[in-house]
């Protein structure tokens, strides 16, 4: 890569590090000549598409499975084996639409299940009312 | 605990429920209430999860280092070679047409002399499941997949893989329609050895190419395990 084009992704990356959330940045949904093609293509940059990113050394772990991490794996499968999703819909809801700040902050599998939930509700198969509904109730068992 | 975890560990106590449980639980007998999958179907799912793991995997590479032609059809048609392990692409899963997430298209990776294969996913975490289990956290985490493509001498280093300057390391970058496995150089030391024998030797860390195979490592390097608040036994 010749030095002008990784400092062109250098500036990139440097600049999507800063962009969400912007709260430091003065304007927020600026006018359409507040905004340069820099920013634009900040904004629009697809958070799952990690490689090359910088980043430093972390000690590399195993880890065990929690019990809802188990059954939100297979929970998506089945939906899919159903018929309820495919799976390059599935990856696009839970690495592209959850935007970064929760593909970064959620754990792996609860990007998974939040995408699980909304699929559900987003295809028309239970209201938002039902899903808070059950939510409370399954709440209730455990106090 | 390492320092560098606990701003994403706010440490639920462990008697009490997290939201991520709840949300499980809920999503789950929703979809089941709602007929878009029954208990016994995921049930079903569970039981098919329980029977992976990188034996087969293991068995193929071991395979191809003793039979030449079964080597051939490794690395030109990794779909049919994993028949001859006991995997079916299309029809070992309860769907009978492969799993949803992991498609029918295997490469096997053939390593030489002065070649090395290391695979990662950066886009998510494709991994080759029906023949080498469930992946690793750490080849799902942000860290090993935007490094491993811009530093991979390093982070093979990082797993106790330090490889010479004369080989070649190729990453491969998986994708939806793809998956994987390294088949790594046979060592030296297993002249005479049996298929079980070289099987043992092909740990998973070998399969994905953060390790090499030697007689007597039948491991992966031992690393720490962060434990689950309430773990899922398999």
């Amino acid at each position: 890569m010749s030095s002008n084009i990784r400092q062109k992704v250098m500036r990139h990356l440097e600049l999507c590090g800063q962009v969400q959330p912007a709260l430091h940045e003065e304007t927020h949904a600026p006018a359409p000549d507040q905004i340069d093609n820099a920013h634009f293509r900040a904004y629009t940059r697809m958070s799952h598409d990690v490689g090359g990113e910088p980043d430093v050394p972390i000690v590399w772990e195993e880890k065990e499975e929690e019990v809802w991490e188990h059954n939100t794996f297979v929970t998506c499968e089945v939906l899919a084996w159903r018929g309820v999703w495919n799976a390059e819909e599935r990856r696009r809801r839970q690495n592209v639409d959850v935007g970064q700040t929760q593909y970064l902050g959620l754990p792996y599998y609860g990007r998974w299940l939040l995408t699980a939930a909304r699929i559900l509700v987003d295809k028309q198969y239970v209201t938002c009312s039902e899903l808070s509904d059950k939510i409370d109730e399954v709440r209730k068992r455990y106090e | 605990m390492t320092d560098e975890h606990k701003p994403h560990a706010p440490a639920p106590m462990v008697d009490e429920v997290s939201e991520f449980e709840v949300l499980e639980i809920a999503v789950r007998e929703l979809a089941i209430e709602k007929g878009l999958f029954t208990a016994e179907d995921h049930q079903r799912w569970t039981e098919y999860m329980h029977t992976l793991g990188p034996l087969p995997a293991a068995r193929l590479v071991a395979k191809a280092w003793l039979d030449p032609e079964y080597k051939k059809l490794a690395v030109t048609d990794g779909v049919k070679a994993s028949l001859e392990v006991g995997i079916d692409w299309v029809n070992s899963m309860p769907t009978k047409f492969g799993t949803p997430s992991d498609y029918c298209n295997l490469r096997v990776l053939e390593d030489t002399p002065t070649l090395h294969h290391v695979v990662v996913c950066t886009l998510c975490s494709c991994y080759p499941r029906p023949i080498l289990g469930q992946s690793p956290e750490w080849y799902r985490t942000p860290n090993y997949r935007r490094r491993l493509v811009r530093w991979p001498r390093q982070v093979l280093a990082e797993f106790g893989l330090q490889l010479p300057e004369e080989v070649e390391v190729r990453v491969e970058d998986s994708n939806q329609k793809s998956r994987f496995i390294v088949l790594p150089v046979r060592p030296e030391g297993t002249e005479g050895w049996t298929e079980d024998q070289l099987a043992e030797i092909v740990t998973r860390d070998c399969l994905i190419g953060v390790a090499l195979p030697r007689p007597g490592k039948t491991a992966n390097d031992p690393r720490p395990v962060r434990p689950a608040l309430k773990p899922y036994h398999h």
